[in-house]
């Protein structure tokens, strides 16, 4: 067994075997199975190494070449694997109660599937047509197919397709920059190429302003499983540019111009989200803040950068599920989810509404929840670099939690005789229930997530140096 | 671990009161569970007397290089007080509740017991980072309670908004603890000696619980004096409890500080000494009293901070919790104006041992006013409560708990007296109690001190509701801004605005470079 085909060409197959073979009852049970399944053994069996259980002896290589071009995962790619389908897992199995399960699983198979090629190809710059290959994909699933595409989902797929010839060409240039180190015209070119790209990739501002258009026309599960897949493996492959070009992460005025953006992005994410008045909106700008946040840990100068992206991508994960799937069960019955249509609403589905409120003050880095470690420890990162940068992170973190007191007023602001129910499913709750202890757990003993974060700087030894 | 054990008991006890409205939803005996688990609680803390100090450190978070500051609780002779006054209130407030009804209370008592926990741990917190996580405790436990028991859409906003406020509070302590930090080693409180330390005043203040000015709940509701004090009081205590941690170091802002917390001292004990109830001016007695707890602490005098805070819980606990007053009771209380007196052996005899002489003058004005006031409440006859109506037991039970807290602070005042060396300032005290006896006096013959109930109420709500308003506005002026620009940004000519932007960056970042 190769690793590749474990990873990448399973559950790509599986996505398709869904779509065609089973309908909507199963398939969340079937897609959160199997990427917990290949969690578990992307945590304990370990790539390229010889295995002896009883009499039988086996390993999981570690490459494949398609078309002459190779997949390779190594050991150090272990934990990333593990967490990238651990939290797949939870967005498939809380899809059956979100009510799209079976377009989504199968399409979000499909995706995970790609994306996880972007880490794995050799040469890595083919990691661009990996992503357009996924956006195309997350079209499919944010529109159903009778269905006009709205604006948000045409500029989205634009933004993403103007990001793969930057990238393409910045590769190409940064071959040259290699082989000539002192021609500081072409580094210059090749610099700005790359960050075209990654601001396109990102969405920085203002090229964000798709996020919140997309979050009012389509399905919250689906958009919100965009704004975690893509920023993550985007951030990923960020990653592997700073790890191999030295000259990259050596350029004050680059790691400058990161923070700034990642700044920019918090600060005005959390801005415009306190002054917004539907949820969908409140939960894109809060997704573009923590994105800024991101970026913000990219464009640091400190020995402990991987950590502390680490540390802030795992509860994304968990924070964006919660919140999305909240998003859904509330979208049902409160369409198309203005102040004025969820007034109330708290005491009818009390679940999602505190689920909901936990996941935005998460994101916001309310104290005791999943945000909020990864919070102090790029601030501690950021005022050592900057107090400046601290104030405007302040501001962004700030203006979301005022979002959240927002939503949280015109979700309980009931009538007088309103009557306390609960209306969400058992499966509702239990999902729910398991994402608000999770966002507790991680907000309170974040040293649970040590075994990932001890092992995951290895995939950049570069950059863990 | 006599922390964990003092904690463990008032929440094995909430526990326990929520599983047993489960299965015996009518069960009589939850008063006695409740009453209990106070009772041990309060014991506990007072046995903790014999091994101060001690430390509770909870395993480090990790990676260590990018969490320095470990959750850490410190139990010293300040924290022990606040301790007790927390736990004596808990036992006083289920043992008050007697003359209530003891049947489907239970989880309020729940909710008490549960506040409590996290009050002990709050004011016991020896980091910002270990406070911060408290708080938040005590904010989501206040909130899900509040909004639990709360109906109208008016009622559940200011629940909401009393959250918020609080969360800002916590969001200053969380800069002061950015501001403060230093990679080298983990920030306790006894190292934030940065300009950093201001934030926490404003914090402590902000948290204080008095906006909006009144809890949500009718005025004739039982869960307004006995769960509506603990929330105000323990929320209050576990917040000014900092100020007794941390030395506040004289910046150029102090003096303005002060000020402002002169003004708000005198507004509260003014409005204090008029208000026709008690419960109705609970906001202002706490208005009163933090803000001579934070006039010290801006003196440099922890212990002063520490003391008024004291004074908050328990004197405020003794008069909010006495439903049924009776000529005993009242007289009783009137033991609590001596321990606001700052006479030598009262519980705030360490109030006045600062260095600011200026501020004397004012703060004694305020204190007069705030110990006349309470006498005027103390002495005022009761809501047509009596306690001849009452089971035996709890004809005991309702004076036990309010002796408990005045015998509190007669204990504290004895041991302050002799634990705290600079005690000694007694002159302001002394002018204080010739002046409170005159006021009192006065407050009998003229009517400026006793305005009728609608005048008073209504003066006090429409300033909070101008502020409201005037907040209002300004946000919705920047959501109108926010609205042109995200419908620049999202219409038809958004690609253009967005690659214009985009070239722009691209220029800036290029001269950069070059």
């Amino acid at each position: 067994m190769s690793a590749p085909i474990l990873w990448i060409a399973l559950p790509f197959l599986a996505g398709g075997a869904i779509l065609f073979l089973l309908g909507e009852k199963y398939s969340s049970y079937v897609a959160g199975g199997l990427t917990a399944l290949l969690s578990l053994i992307a945590l304990f069996i370990p790539i390229d190494a010889a295995l002896l259980l009883g009499a039988f002896s086996f390993k999981i290589s570690s490459a494949i070449e398609v078309f002459g071009r190779s997949f390779e995962f190594s050991a150090a790619d272990g934990p990333l694997l593990a967490m990238i389908y651990g939290l797949a897992a939870i967005w498939f199995f809380g899809s059956e109660s979100s009510g799209a399960a079976h377009r989504f699983t199968s399409l979000g198979l499909m995706i995970i599937a790609l994306l996880t090629a972007s880490i794995a190809v050799e040469p890595f710059l083919y990691a661009a047509l990996l992503l357009e290959m996924a956006a195309m994909l997350i079209v499919f699933m944010l529109v159903p197919i009778y269905q006009v595409p709205g604006k948000g989902v045409v500029r989205f797929i634009v933004y993403q397709t103007f990001a793969m010839p930057f990238i393409l060409f910045s590769g190409w240039m940064l071959a040259g920059v290699e082989a000539n180190p002192g021609d500081l015209g072409t580094t210059i070119q090749s610099g700005i190429m790359l960050t075209m790209g990654f601001a396109f990739l990102f969405a920085i501002f203002p090229l964000y302003n798709w996020i919140p258009q997309v979050l009012e026309e389509s399905p919250p599960y689906a958009a919100g499983f965009l704004l975690w897949a893509l920023p993550v493996f985007t951030v990923i492959f960020a990653l592997g540019f700073l790890d191999r070009y030295a000259w990259l992460r050596n350029t004050a005025q680059i790691s400058n111009a990161v923070l700034v953006s990642g700044l920019i992005m918090t600060a005005t994410g959390g801005i415009f989200c306190a002054l917004q008045r539907h949820l969908g909106r409140i939960l894109a700008y809060a997704a573009i803040a923590e994105t800024g946040l991101f970026l913000l840990a990219l464009g640091l100068q400190t020995s402990n950068l991987l950590e502390i992206v680490f540390l802030a991508l795992i509860p994304r994960g968990l924070e964006l599920t919660v919140w999305a799937l909240a998003l859904s069960i509330i979208k049902r019955r409160a369409f198309p989810l203005k102040f004025s249509d969820i007034q109330g609403l708290a005491r009818k589905y009390p679940i999602a509404t505190g689920s909901l409120v936990l996941a935005h003050l998460s994101v916001a880095g309310f104290p005791l929840l999943a945000g909020f470690p990864s919070r102090i420890a790029l601030w501690h990162a950021l005022t050592n670099q900057s107090m400046t940068a601290s104030i405007w992170m302040f501001v962004g973190m700030f203006g979301l939690q005022i979002a959240a007191f927002r939503t949280l007023a015109a979700l309980v602001m009931a009538d007088e005789d309103a009557k306390w129910e609960l209306n969400e499913s058992w499966i509702q709750t239990a999902m729910l229930g398991i994402g608000v202890v999770g966002l507790f757990m991680l907000g309170m003993f974040p040293q649970i997530l040590q075994p990932f974060l001890t092992n995951l700087p290895a995939l950049f030894e570069h950059l863990a140096q | 671990m006599l922390l964990v054990a003092a904690c463990s008991v008032l929440f094995i006890s909430a526990f326990a009161l929520v599983v047993l409205r489960a299965i015996q939803p009518e069960a009589r005996y939850t008063w006695l569970v409740a009453v209990g688990g106070s009772m041990l609680a309060f014991v506990t803390v007072l046995s903790w007397g014999f091994q101060l100090p001690f430390e509770l450190t909870l395993p480090a978070w990790q990676p260590q290089i990018l969490f320095p500051t470990p959750i850490q609780f410190h139990a010293d002779e300040i924290a022990w007080a606040f301790s007790i006054s927390i736990t004596g209130l808990l036992a006083a407030i289920l043992l008050t509740a007697a003359v209530g009804s003891v049947v489907g209370t239970s989880l309020s008592w729940a909710g008490v017991l549960l506040l409590g926990g996290f009050g002990v741990l709050a004011v016991t917190a020896n980091s910002p980072l270990t406070l911060l996580m408290i708080w938040a405790l005590l904010d989501m436990t206040e909130l899900a309670a509040l909004l639990r028991s709360v109906n109208g859409e008016r009622n559940n906003e200011r629940v909401v908004v009393s959250f918020g406020t609080r969360s800002v509070g916590s969001a200053l302590l969380l800069w002061a603890y950015i501001e403060s930090y230093t990679a080298e080693a983990p920030l306790l409180f006894q190292a934030m000696q940065s300009p950093a330390s201001v934030y926490l005043l404003i914090a402590a203040g902000l948290r204080l619980g008095v906006l909006p000015l009144h809890l949500p709940y009718e005025p004739e509701s039982s869960l307004r004096r006995d769960f509506g004090t603990a929330i105000r009081l323990i929320g209050a205590v576990s917040s000014l409890s900092v100020l007794g941690h941390v030395q506040i170091s004289v910046t150029w802002v102090n003096p303005f500080l002060m000020i402002l917390a002169l003004i708000a001292a005198v507004y509260g004990g003014w409005m204090w000494l008029r208000a026709p109830d008690e419960l109705n001016a609970r906001p202002y007695w706490m208005i009163g009293i933090a803000s001579l707890s934070i006039l010290s602490a801006l003196d440099g005098n922890p212990a002063g901070a520490a003391v008024w805070a004291c004074a908050l819980l328990l004197s405020g606990g003794a008069i909010f919790l006495s439903s049924v007053r009776e000529v005993r009771i009242s007289r009783a209380l009137l033991v609590c104006a001596w321990c606001l007196s700052s006479l030598p052996f009262s519980l705030t005899a360490a109030a006045w041992t600062g260095t600011s002489w200026f501020i004397i003058p004012f703060a004694v004005a305020a204190q007069v006013t705030i110990l006349a006031g309470f006498i005027r409440h103390a002495l005022r006859s009761s809501e047509n409560k009596s306690l001849d109506d009452q089971p035996s037991w709890a004809k005991v039970a309702y004076p036990v708990g309010i002796i408990l807290l005045i015998a509190i602070q007669v204990f504290l005042g004895i041991l302050f007296q002799i634990s705290l060396p600079q005690i000694g300032n007694w002159i302001p005290g002394l002018v204080a109690s010739i002046l409170t006896v005159g006021l009192f006096w006065a407050t009998r013959r003229f009517r400026v001190f006793n305005p009728a109930r609608a005048h008073w109420v209504g003066t006090a709500s429409q300033g909070i509701n101008n502020l409201y308003q005037g907040l209002w506005s300004v946000y919705r002026a920047f959501a109108r801004i926010a609205q042109t620009a995200n419908r620049a940004l999202e219409g038809e000519g958004g690609i253009m605005w967005t690659l214009l932007f985009l070239a722009l960056f691209v220029s800036v970042i290029t001269g950069e470079i070059k």
